[in-house]
């Protein structure tokens, strides 16, 4: 109860959505096991959008280990009815920021995906912990000297 | 801030080889999200058009000579649109551009009345698109919204996607790399878009040909679309 509303607050702080994820995706399990962030979340390091994948990534692992688990359970029966699982983003800009936020120039400055999504690999559920506003931008763009002009995001 | 300002984006456009065709508008629209019009709010003056061919006619029918002009954001050096904006919403960037910022604009409408070139252009309402229009946006381009002006901003997505790429190779932008919607659209490639700063790039040498021009130069806006003609 008190994790949710806590849950609740940092939403609203951070201006993002706050729902049920309809699967219980562990981020931490999947990082100890030795998973990055890229290896799902393809396109992070090389594209503008670091994906969600689909439920045929999941399977890539899922179609054999761990079968039984509830919740993988859930994931197989996605795959098996031939659906993605319904995701609800943690993280995102709205279309009235006008915003064109790339990953892959980040990447190649060496920012670490922790800085703007907070320490997932210690988190079960993925929360928005980061602030994603022009603030939170603007201080490492000036600490880095990175672009400060209103046209290097906003087009 | 001087990995910035190495470049500077302008224009040349040889009027000698444009026939009118307006397939820089179609193609501008398309790239660039451009609110769709009807008849009526084109009759109120509000269609929406970061580029249009403008046509003179010369003589007497039937020795009649048409001359067609496209007319987009000049990208003045010394903007008259820019300093009667009380937000600071439209500003020179480093590179020469002249940037509208969508977030802070207010809709005071100063910067259109203040363009001598009239290709600035207010939503008077939120756009609409019917279906399927809206599935063929551009994805690098904002959706505006009503209560802010627009206008050409030289296909900045593509300039910015150029320069990453360059980044990413470690190299400099190539002369020709950038093309915006309306010169890569160009039949007649009567359309060149390159950087001032490099003097051996096409669009300077252009620029400083006998036949350039700069359209109502005499303002002192200092445009950086130069047009060529013959007799200029």
């Amino acid at each position: 109860m008190f994790r949710c509303l806590a849950g609740l607050l940092i939403v609203c702080a951070a201006g993002a959505m706050c729902a049920e994820q309809p699967v219980a995706f562990p981020h931490d399990k999947h990082i100890k096991l030795g998973l990055a962030c890229i290896d799902c979340h393809i396109g992070a390091d090389l594209r503008d959008r670091a994906t969600i994948p689909s439920v045929q990534k999941c399977m890539l692992c899922h179609a054999k280990l761990l079968r039984n688990d509830a919740e993988v359970k859930k994931v197989i029966g996605y795959a098996d009815k031939g659906i993605e699982i319904p995701w609800v983003r943690v993280y995102g800009f709205s279309t009235d920021a006008h915003v064109k936020f790339r990953h892959e120039p980040h990447y190649r400055a060496g920012i670490a995906c922790a800085t703007c999504h907070g320490d997932v690999a210690k988190m079960s559920v993925a929360e928005p912990v980061v602030k994603h506003d022009m603030g939170t931008c603007l201080t490492c763009h000036r600490q880095r000297n990175g672009p400060q002009d209103c046209a290097a995001c906003h087009y | 801030m001087s990995e910035r300002t190495k470049h500077r984006w302008a224009m040349a456009i040889d009027l000698d080889r444009c026939t009118g065709c307006q397939a820089c508008v179609a193609a501008c629209h398309a790239e660039n999200n451009l609110p769709l019009s009807d008849p009526e709010s084109a009759a109120k003056g509000r269609a929406v058009h970061w580029i249009r061919v403008d046509r003179y006619y010369e003589g007497e029918f039937p020795e009649v000579k048409v001359k067609h002009m496209p007319v987009l954001c000049q990208q003045c050096d010394e903007a008259p649109c820019e300093p009667v904006c009380p937000v600071y919403a439209t500003y020179q960037n480093a590179e020469g551009l002249n940037v509208q910022v969508y977030n802070r604009c207010v809709g005071t409408r100063y910067c259109g009345n203040n363009c001598p070139y009239s290709v600035r252009f207010f939503n008077w309402f939120d756009p609409v698109w019917p279906e399927p229009l809206q599935l063929q946006h551009n994805p690098d381009v904002s959706i505006r919204m009503g209560g802010v002006m627009e206008k050409c901003t030289f296909c900045i997505q593509r300039i910015k996607r150029a320069e990453n790429d360059a980044k990413d190779e470690k190299r400099d932008v190539a002369d020709g790399e950038i093309q915006p919607a309306c010169a890569q659209s160009c039949p007649a490639e009567a359309m060149v878009f390159g950087d001032l700063n490099d003097p051996e790039s096409k669009v300077s040498r252009m620029a400083g040909s006998g036949r350039s021009t700069r359209l109502l130069e005499e303002l002192g806006t200092k445009p950086k679309v130069f047009y060529l003609q013959r007799g200029a």
